[in-house]
C-alpha cells in the first residue's frame, strides 16, 4: 500500500459516515412514510366498524344528538343486554352455527373428494368431466336462484337447513382449487399406501387430506364468510322466521326498530363478531393456502 | 364387472358421485333449464303457456330492464379502480416491517363481516345529519348535508364506493400472495444491473403479478355485475330506477312477483353480457400463459 491510497483511505471516511447517516435519515423518513399510509388506511377501512362499536355503546338519546356523536360520553352494555334478551339471539346463533357448519362440512368434503380423482386418478372420461366443470364457468347461470327454488321445493326442501345449504354445497372452484392442491402432492404417498394395503378411501383420508390443510382452511374459511353472512337465500327458503341466521335476523330487526339505533348497532356488533374472530384465529393457514391455491 | 368394481376408473367415479351430482342438480340443471324456461309465462299463479321469444321482445322493450343493465355496466366502472388500489395496498403491506401483520389483518375485516352488517354501518354513516357530512363540514369540504343515497345522481357511485370499500382487503390478499411468490433473486440481479425502482416494478412486478391481475379482474367483473346484496339492504333499487341493477331487476322479477319465465330470459341476457366482458378481458390477457388457478 502506498502513500497516496492511505490518504484517500482516511479522507474518504468521513465521508461514508456522512452517507451513512443520509441512508439512515431516509431509512426513518421512509418507514415514517409506511406508517402513516398503513395508518391511514387502516382507519379508513376499520373506522367505520369502530363507530359502530362506539355507538353500540351509548346509551338511547347520545346517539341522535347534534351534532353527530362520535365517541360516547359514557360506556354502558344496555344495548347489548337488551337487544341480546329481545332477539333471542342465542337461537339465532345457534341457527348460524348450524348452517355454517353444514356448509362448510358439504364443501370441505365434496370439494376434496371430487378434486382428488381428477389430480391423481387414470380414467375414462376425465377430460369430459374436467371440459364440463369449465364450461360452467364460461357460461354464467344468471337465474340459478329460481331453478334452485323450485328444485328445493320439488325436495320438499322448503323451510329445512338442508335446502339453504344443498345449493352451495359443492362448487366448482373449491374443486379446482383441491385438485390444484392435490396435483402437487408427491405419487410416492400414494404408492406406498397402496403397498401397505390401504383402500383409495383410506389413502384419500388418512394419507393425502392431512397433507392438504392449507386448501382445507381457505375452502372452510371462505365458506364460513359466505353461510354466516348469507341473508337472501335463507330468507327466500325459510318460511319460519325462527330458523333465520344471524344476517337475516338482522334485516329483519332493522325492519322493524330502525328507529333503536343502539339496538341495531349492539344485535350488528354481536353478528360480526364470531366470525372476525374466527378469522383472526384461522389467518394464519388461510394467508398460507391462498398463497399456494392460486400459484397453482 | 368384479375387475371393473376394482379398477381406478371406478374409483374415480365413485369418489366423485356425491360431488357432481349435487352438481348436476344445483348448476348444470340451472343452466339449461333456464332455456326452456325463458320461453314460457310460467309464473306460480297461472297456467304456463309457450311464449316463444316473446319474454325477449319485452325485455328489449322494457325500460326498467335497459336502465338496469346500463346500470350494471357502470358498476362494472368499479373493476378498474379496484384493482389498482388493491395492488398499491398489496405493495404497502409488502414492506417487512414491525407490526405489518396486524395491518394486513384489519385491512382483511370489512371482507370478513356480512354485507348486511356493511350496509347498515354505511347507510347510517351516510344519512342525514350523519357522520360522514358532519366530519366533511368541520373539515370545510362541503357546505350543507348530501343526501348521498337518496340523490339519483349520487347513489350508485356511493353504492360503488362501499362496494370497492369492502372488496379491497380480499383483493390486496390475492396479489400480496403474488407479489411473495416472486423470487427475490430477480430483484437482486436487476438492482445489480443498476435498474431503477420504477423499472423494477415495471419489468418485473407487474408481469409476474399479470396472472393474478387476470383472476382478480375477472372475479370483480362478474361480481360488479352480479351485485346484489348491497342494492338489496341499501337503496332496494332507488332513488327511482338510479340504482336499479339488472341481478336486482331478475330478482324482482323472479322471486317478488313470481315472474319465472321473464326473469329466466333476463338471466339469460344478462348472462351473454357477462360472457362477452369475460372474452374481453381474456382478450386483452392472452399473452403470458394465464392459469388463474
Amino acid at each position: 500500500m502506498n502513500l497516496q491510497d492511505d490518504k484517500m483511505l482516511q479522507s474518504a471516511l468521513p465521508k461514508n459516515e456522512y452517507s451513512r447517516i443520509i441512508r439512515k435519515l431516509g431509512r426513518v423518513v421512509r418507514m415514517t412514510v409506511i406508517y402513516v399510509l398503513l395508518v391511514l388506511l387502516a382507519l379508513f377501512l376499520m373506522g367505520p366498524f369502530l363507530w359502530l362499536l362506539s355507538v353500540s355503546l351509548m346509551p338511547g338519546r347520545n346517539i341522535f344528538s347534534s351534532p353527530p356523536a362520535i365517541f360516547p360520553t359514557f360506556i354502558d352494555f344496555d344495548n347489548y343486554a337488551q337487544v341480546w334478551q329481545f332477539m333471542n339471539f342465542p337461537k339465532y346463533m345457534l341457527n348460524t352455527v348450524i348452517i355454517t357448519a353444514l356448509g362448510v362440512i358439504f364443501n370441505v368434503l365434496l370439494a376434496s373428494l371430487t378434486g382428488y380423482p381428477l389430480a391423481v386418478f387414470r380414467f375414462k372420461g376425465k377430460n369430459l368431466v374436467f371440459t364440463l366443470l369449465i364450461s360452467t364457468m364460461i357460461i354464467p347461470s344468471y337465474t340459478s336462484f329460481i331453478v334452485h327454488y323450485l328444485t328445493i321445493q320439488g325436495l320438499h326442501l322448503g323451510n329445512t337447513y338442508l335446502g339453504v345449504v344443498l345449493p352451495g354445497a359443492v362448487s366448482v372452484f373449491n374443486i379446482f382449487l383441491m385438485r390444484q392442491t392435490f396435483i402437487h402432492i408427491p405419487t410416492d404417498v400414494r404408492d406406498s399406501g397402496k403397498m401397505d394395503g390401504a383402500s383409495e378411501f383410506r389413502i384419500w383420508w388418512q394419507l393425502v387430506l392431512p397433507l392438504v390443510k392449507p386448501a382445507l382452511a381457505v375452502i372452510s374459511l371462505l365458506e364460513a364468510m359466505s353461510f354466516w353472512n348469507s341473508f337472501l337465500w335463507p330468507i327466500v327458503i325459510l318460511n319460519d322466521t325462527e330458523l333465520y341466521p344471524l344476517a337475516a335476523a338482522l334485516t329483519y330487526l332493522n325492519g322493524q326498530f330502525a328507529y333503536n339505533f343502539g339496538w341495531i348497532a349492539a344485535g350488528t356488533m354481536i353478528s360480526v363478531l364470531p366470525i372476525i374472530i374466527l378469522f383472526l384465529f384461522t389467518q394464519r393457514y388461510y394467508m398460507e393456502g391462498l398463497a399456494g391455491a392460486v400459484k397453482g | 364387472m368384479i375387475k371393473w368394481l376394482r379398477s381406478e376408473s371406478f374409483t374415480a367415479w365413485a369418489f366423485m358421485t356425491p360431488g357432481l351430482l349435487l352438481l348436476a342438480v344445483f348448476v348444470f340443471w340451472p343452466i339449461i333449464y333456464s332455456i326452456p324456461l325463458a320461453l314460457t309465462d310460467y309464473s306460480v299463479i297461472s297456467d304456463t303457456h309457450y311464449v316463444g321469444l316473446d319474454n325477449f321482445e319485452t325485455a328489449f322493450k322494457d325500460r326498467n330492464f335497459l336502465i338496469s343493465i346500463w346500470n350494471s355496466l357502470v358498476y362494472v366502472l368499479i373493476v378498474p379502480f379496484l384493482q389498482i388500489f388493491s395492488i398499491l395496498m398489496a405493495v404497502l403491506v409488502n414492506s417487512r416491517i414491525p407490526g405489518i401483520k396486524i395491518f394486513r389483518t384489519t385491512y382483511y375485516i370489512p371482507v370478513v363481516t356480512s354485507m348486511v352488517a356493511v350496509a347498515l354501518i354505511w347507510s347510517w354513516l351516510l344519512g342525514n345529519n350523519s357522520v360522514v357530512n358532519y366530519l366533511l363540514m368541520q373539515a370545510g369540504v362541503i357546505s350543507k348535508d348530501i343526501h348521498w343515497l337518496s340523490d339519483s345522481s349520487l347513489a350508485l357511485y356511493v353504492l360503488m364506493f362501499i362496494t370497492m370499500w369492502k372488496g379491497l382487503g380480499y383483493y390486496m390478499m390475492l396479489y400480496l400472495a403474488g407479489l411473495q411468490n416472486i423470487p427475490q433473486d430477480l430483484y437482486e440481479a436487476a438492482r445489480v444491473d443498476g435498474a431503477s425502482r420504477w423499472r423494477l416494478i415495471v419489468h418485473i412486478t407487474l408481469p409476474l403479478l399479470r396472472p393474478y391481475i387476470l383472476f382478480c379482474t375477472l372475479i370483480s367483473l362478474m361480481a360488479a355485475i352480479r351485485v346484489f346484496d348491497e342494492v338489496y339492504v341499501l337503496t332496494k333499487g332507488g332513488p327511482g330506477t338510479a340504482t336499479l341493477t339488472s341481478s336486482l331487476y331478475i330478482f324482482q322479477k323472479g322471486m317478488e312477483q313470481f315472474n319465472f319465465g321473464y326473469a329466466s330470459a333476463l338471466g339469460l341476457i344478462v348472462g351473454a353480457v357477462i360472457a362477452v366482458l369475460s372474452i374481453i378481458v381474456f382478450r386483452f390477457n392472452r399473452k403470458g400463459g394465464v392459469n388463474p388457478y
